[in-house]
């Protein structure tokens, strides 16, 4: 038969010398490494956006609920550890990942422009709007600015400012659709591709209560987003005092000087 | 009726190596033509639309009745058998190239080895070698016969490969064809034997975790396998397997 020189002669099956790779048994650890990208995206990824999204909601109630949250989630025991272990790291590690698993893929969409493919290509895009998106939000909201583990109070004006711009407002509604596309998608892949929806009808079911959740999630989002650019608190101050309750107190920034003695989530 | 043509453009590779181009084809139209048959005429009378005569076209064909799996090919940029591909139910010209994902021996032939070599990788296969008597095999249940027979009616023919868009150079991923054939035969009393073997296999580089579950498999699968629930059950089958093997190791 004819063989051709090309290097990947000796993988192929084929007498011509080329074309896809066959099965690798039992060799390599890309399973782990899949499997491990996949969960993480549920936990602690998908836990942490939950509670990001739920947090967020908080700026409805105004400035000082906002700052109250921030700091009740900033006073969580070990709570740099934490956002380290279960943030950080695994969110890293899922873009990065994702991003190689992404570029592997040869979509086809425009051949066969079928539901489940154009999902397929979705969870791609919205992969990547929210690895460019987050990677930028980390940097100007965690690591630039007013460092609001230090100061909860001056986080809805650092959100505010950052909105003020209509660019990064844009950035911000489109960001917040397409996680949230990628999150409940995600969710409906993992039950999926992990044996927990093996059955067609099982999948369509799941499938309308991940819609569900998506539009949930993206539409408090987005009313989160409305909190900081809408007419209810224009002009937040710098630096507001955390609420003292979940009960939505008068924001006033003339109790900063006993910010530091009051707990105002042990005293709820 | 008499003098109704259909047209048609055909990829055309004289070798491996060589360079593929477009030839166009007038072939007389006949009641219930499908692309197969009009493949065999342009083979049998090689004259090119523009009266030019031209090598016969090379193709891969058997059993004219989709059994076979043999007349895979991308018509009218679908994959899909030719030999159920009714002319009449094409648009025009009905465009036919070979497989894209597998390497083209010539024109419409191409090497599906890979398949092969997937299926003999994850002993897609009942271990009775027949040196000696076994006695009557084990009893299957109706219930169980349900459950196997959609899965043993793949044809090896290569469409869910070719339309998947994890299948290819980068990923080596296996396909969603020896997927459904590693649940037909663990789900065999005596196949299931090899279950583990079979498992940890597909635990391996280019194994079910490649699957990015875009479903073009089931799509496109003429002969209608469960595809997305096999690859659904057996991975949760792997999964258990390789987390099992960690905790025994």
């Amino acid at each position: 038969m004819a063989t051709s020189g090309s290097n990947d002669a000796s993988h192929s099956p084929s007498p011509v010398g080329r074309g896809v790779e066959p099965l690798r048994a039992g060799q390599g650890n890309s399973f782990l490494l899949r499997k491990l990208h996949s969960l993480s995206g549920i936990v602690p990824i998908g836990a942490f956006l939950i509670e990001h999204l739920l947090s967020n909601f908080e700026a409805l109630k105004g400035p000082a609920a906002y700052a109250a949250q921030v700091k009740f989630l900033n006073s969580l025991p070990l709570v740099r550890v934490l956002e380290v272990c279960l943030i950080f790291i695994p969110l890293a590690y899922h873009a990065l990942y994702g991003v190689y698993i992404a570029m592997r893929g040869k979509a086809n969409v425009i051949y066969y422009p079928w539901a489940g493919n154009w999902m397929y290509m979705m969870q791609r895009w919205t992969g990547y709007i929210a690895f460019v998106y987050i990677l930028q939000h980390v940097i100007r909201q965690r690591f630039m600015g007013v460092s609001l583990p230090e100061h909860p109070g001056a986080a809805f004006h650092k959100v505010q400012m950052e909105l003020a711009n209509p660019w990064m407002l844009a950035v911000y509604v489109i960001a917040m659709i397409a996680v949230c596309w990628h999150f409940s998608y995600g969710i409906w892949l993992f039950a999926a591709k992990w044996g927990i929806t093996p059955g067609v009808k099982a999948r369509k079911r799941f499938g309308y209560v991940c819609l569900a959740l998506g539009i949930v999630l993206a539409g408090m989002g987005l009313a989160s987003i409305y909190a900081f650019v809408g007419p209810d608190y224009k002009n937040a101050p710098a630096e507001v005092a955390p609420a003292q309750s979940r009960v939505v107190a008068p924001a006033s920034a003339g109790d900063d000087s006993n910010q530091y003695l009051t707990l105002p989530f042990l005293d709820a | 009726m008499a003098g109704k043509t259909i047209q048609f453009e055909v990829k055309r590779q004289s070798s491996p190596d060589a360079e593929a181009m477009w030839e166009k084809f007038e072939v007389t139209w006949k009641p219930g033509m499908n692309v197969i048959s009009a493949m065999m005429e342009i083979a049998a009378n090689p004259v090119n639309s523009s009266g030019q005569e031209t090598t016969p076209i090379a193709y891969d064909s058997n059993c004219l009745e989709e059994i076979c799996g043999s007349c895979a090919m991308v018509i009218n940029g679908k994959a899909r058998m030719a030999c159920s591909a009714l002319v009449d139910k094409l648009e025009q010209p009905i465009r036919v190239q070979p497989l894209t994902k597998f390497p083209v021996v010539r024109d419409l032939s191409v090497d599906r080895s890979v398949l092969f070599e997937n299926l003999k990788a994850v002993k897609a296969w009942v271990p009775v070698d027949g040196t000696y008597d076994l006695g009557s095999g084990p009893r299957v249940f109706p219930q169980q016969q349900e459950v196997a027979y959609p899965l043993s009616n793949c044809i090896s023919c290569c469409c869910c490969m070719e339309v998947c868009p994890q299948f290819n150079d980068a990923t080596g991923f296996v396909g969603a064809a020896t997927i459904a054939q590693v649940k037909l035969f663990n789900s065999h009393p005596s196949g299931k034997v090899l279950k583990e073997d079979r498992l940890r296999a597909l635990a391996g580089d280019g194994g079910v975790q490649e699957c990015g579950f875009a479903q073009n498999c089931i799509q496109a699968c003429p002969k209608q396998l469960p595809l997305t629930e096999a690859i659904s059950d057996v991975t949760r089958d792997v999964t258990l397997q390789v987390a099992k093997d960690f905790l025994r190791a």
